[in-house]
């Protein structure tokens, strides 16, 4: 018997999509005004936990963030959203840190204490899709990644993972197991005002990382090449009608 | 040293854009003689093109329907040991990426996803597309770890492909021995949707859209148009504006029609990777510095809720 279910759900804190992003020499950065929020997809890894809790079949959601100290206020909003406790792995302030380190760090934390670790499917900003597959590898759970819906039944969870617009696929996991989230129609819940209190008084606890961020490899950024050279059309708004229209014969398409 | 290319499987056959993958491993390889092999991730795909004559292919011994992806992340590594692969590629597709990184940790490699560009500066460098599109990243590996990189569909030219009949590359088939027996089910959704493979035309939405009824001007504007179709990214459909079987993308279709026009939509890789078979794309953004331009042959500097209903107005007068 699993339940209660110990529940673990890893949550990166992202600029907002429409942050605006700069340059310095190589690397990305983002001036004061950004607002940071819980990456998308990871609001959708933890309703997928708090929708198992909405059945009573845990009150141990836990979750953890890593990075600098304002990474809190995402941890912060979890528990507003719902999450039991909430661990903060204090590191520097490095956007890009390298999946495998985080993998490691939360590993490392969870050791075998939890039933079901979540993941978003990717973060926003760093794309890298990864993360959770390497957790479960690590750890040597069974996982599923992209999962679009899960049924708990005792020690197995059934998920149905999405490959393309007409296609999924569905099996069964034994617990312990990972599973990443993607985006779907169920929409992450609003933080309710109860919670939101009870989250005031919540302590956030304080983890070290287990090891240093190794450089594994060298990484910079430039503004991505363009892969066709893209023709503006110039002029006033009556004249970009005119000339789309034309575009659009000539392509045959009216 | 070797390269070992993953075929990527869609509807029980090998994903045709596996063929991207041995243009991919000619850059990765500098050295002709590199040797190649492609595996085949379970036994029961059908092979419909042969590559290269003289790549080994490796299948395994599995059913898709016994797919797991600890079981065949262990396998791979494994094979990828024997044959002293040094880099291991794939396609990025959710398929594949399930247990691609799995891989990595099996086989003590760096893992390098979403990549789109490849070249040798120093090192192996590897350009990947982050933060929406805004920004690449280039990661160069500089010491002697294996590498495991996933590839984005439509970033290569497919290397020529001939018909399986003239398959004379050996064939070897590997039994696994996994703990875990699973039993998955493929689901094929009944609503079958080929509006976006037919369309002469399509337009894309993005989120910019704003709301379900503000559709209806995207609806006008397609109506113009005698063979069209309306599409989205995830997020529109997410927000149950459009059916997912409306979605473009690399979770969702991938469209290859003689134009498309991108609404409002900023262009993240995910989107992009689904709309490079367009003949014509056009981008109406207001934002001069959406991602989307980098992929448009034309560039429409304009709020859509301003430009399409002038659009219309001026068609309606022709």
């Amino acid at each position: 018997m699993s339940i209660p279910y110990k529940i673990l759900v890893c949550i990166k804190q992202v600029p907002d999509v429409n942050a605006k992003i700069y340059l310095e020499k190589t690397k990305p950065y983002y001036d004061e005004k950004t607002v940071y929020v819980i990456n998308r997809y990871d609001e959708y890894a933890l309703e997928e936990a708090l929708q198992i809790k909405d059945k009573g079949l845990t009150h141990y959601i836990h979750t953890i963030s890593s990075g600098p100290e304002r990474v809190q206020k995402a941890l912060r909003r979890s528990l507003e959203m719902g999450a039991d406790e909430a661990y903060h792995i204090v590191t520097g302030d490095d956007d890009c840190a390298i999946p495998y380190y985080v993998a490691r760090c939360i590993t490392e934390f969870a050791k075998k204490e939890y039933d079901i670790i979540f993941t978003g499917v990717m973060s926003q900003d760093a794309m890298n899709q990864q993360t959770g597959q390497l957790i479960a590898s690590i750890m040597g759970y069974n996982y599923a990644t992209g999962v679009t819906s899960i049924q708990t039944n005792d020690d197995e969870i059934t998920v149905t993972r999405e490959l393309d617009a007409q296609t999924s696929m569905q099996y069964v996991l034994k617990i312990p197991c990972v599973v990443t989230v993607q985006s779907s129609s169920t929409m992450p819940r609003y933080p309710s005002l109860s919670n939101v209190l009870r989250a005031k008084k919540q302590h956030i606890d304080i983890i070290k990382p287990i090891m240093s961020s190794q450089v594994q490899y060298h990484s910079f950024y430039t503004i991505p090449q363009k892969t066709t050279e893209c023709e503006f059309i110039q002029g006033s708004t009556d004249q970009k009608v005119v000339e789309l229209y034309n575009i659009l014969h000539r392509n045959g398409v009216v | 040293m070797s390269i070992l290319i993953i075929a990527d499987i869609k509807n029980n056959q090998i994903n045709p854009a596996t063929a991207e993958l041995f243009t991919a491993a000619n850059i990765i390889a500098k050295d002709i003689t590199t040797p190649v092999y492609l595996l085949i991730p379970c036994n029961d795909a059908k092979i419909t093109s042969n590559y290269r004559p003289d790549v080994t292919t490796i299948v395994i011994g599995m059913g898709i329907y016994h797919y797991n992806a600890p079981g065949l992340s262990k396998a791979i590594a494994s094979i990828a040991h024997d044959i002293e692969a040094h880099y291991i590629i794939g396609l990025h597709t959710p398929f594949t990426i399930d247990f691609l990184p799995s891989v990595s940790i099996e086989y003590n490699a760096h893992c390098v996803t979403q990549v789109h560009t490849i070249e040798y500066d120093e090192h192996l460098t590897l350009a990947r597309g982050s933060y929406s599109g805004k920004l690449d990243q280039f990661v160069s590996i500089v010491d002697d770890k294996p590498v495991v990189a996933s590839i984005t569909p439509g970033s290569f030219d497919e290397y020529g492909a001939k018909d399986a009949d003239d398959l004379i590359n050996k064939v070897i088939e590997i039994n696994i021995d996994t703990a875990i027996k699973q039993w998955c089910t493929f689901i094929i959704s009944e609503n079958k949707d080929s509006s976006l493979d037919e369309a002469d035309i399509i337009i894309g939405v993005g989120k910019g859209i704003g709301s379900k009824d503000n559709l209806t001007l995207i609806y006008n504007f397609a109506k113009f148009f005698p063979h069209s179709a309306v599409a989205g990214s995830r997020i529109v459909c997410d927000y149950g504006w459009l059916p997912y079987s409306k979605q473009v993308g690399i979770t969702g279709k991938s469209i290859s029609p003689k134009v498309y026009i991108a609404c409002a939509i900023s262009g993240s890789s995910q989107h992009i990777a689904g709309i490079k078979g367009a003949k014509t794309i056009i981008a109406i953004n207001k934002d001069p510095y959406a991602p989307i331009f980098n992929v448009s042959h034309y560039g429409i500097v304009e709020d859509i809720f301003t430009f399409i209903p002038q659009f219309l107005e001026y068609i309606q007068r022709l």
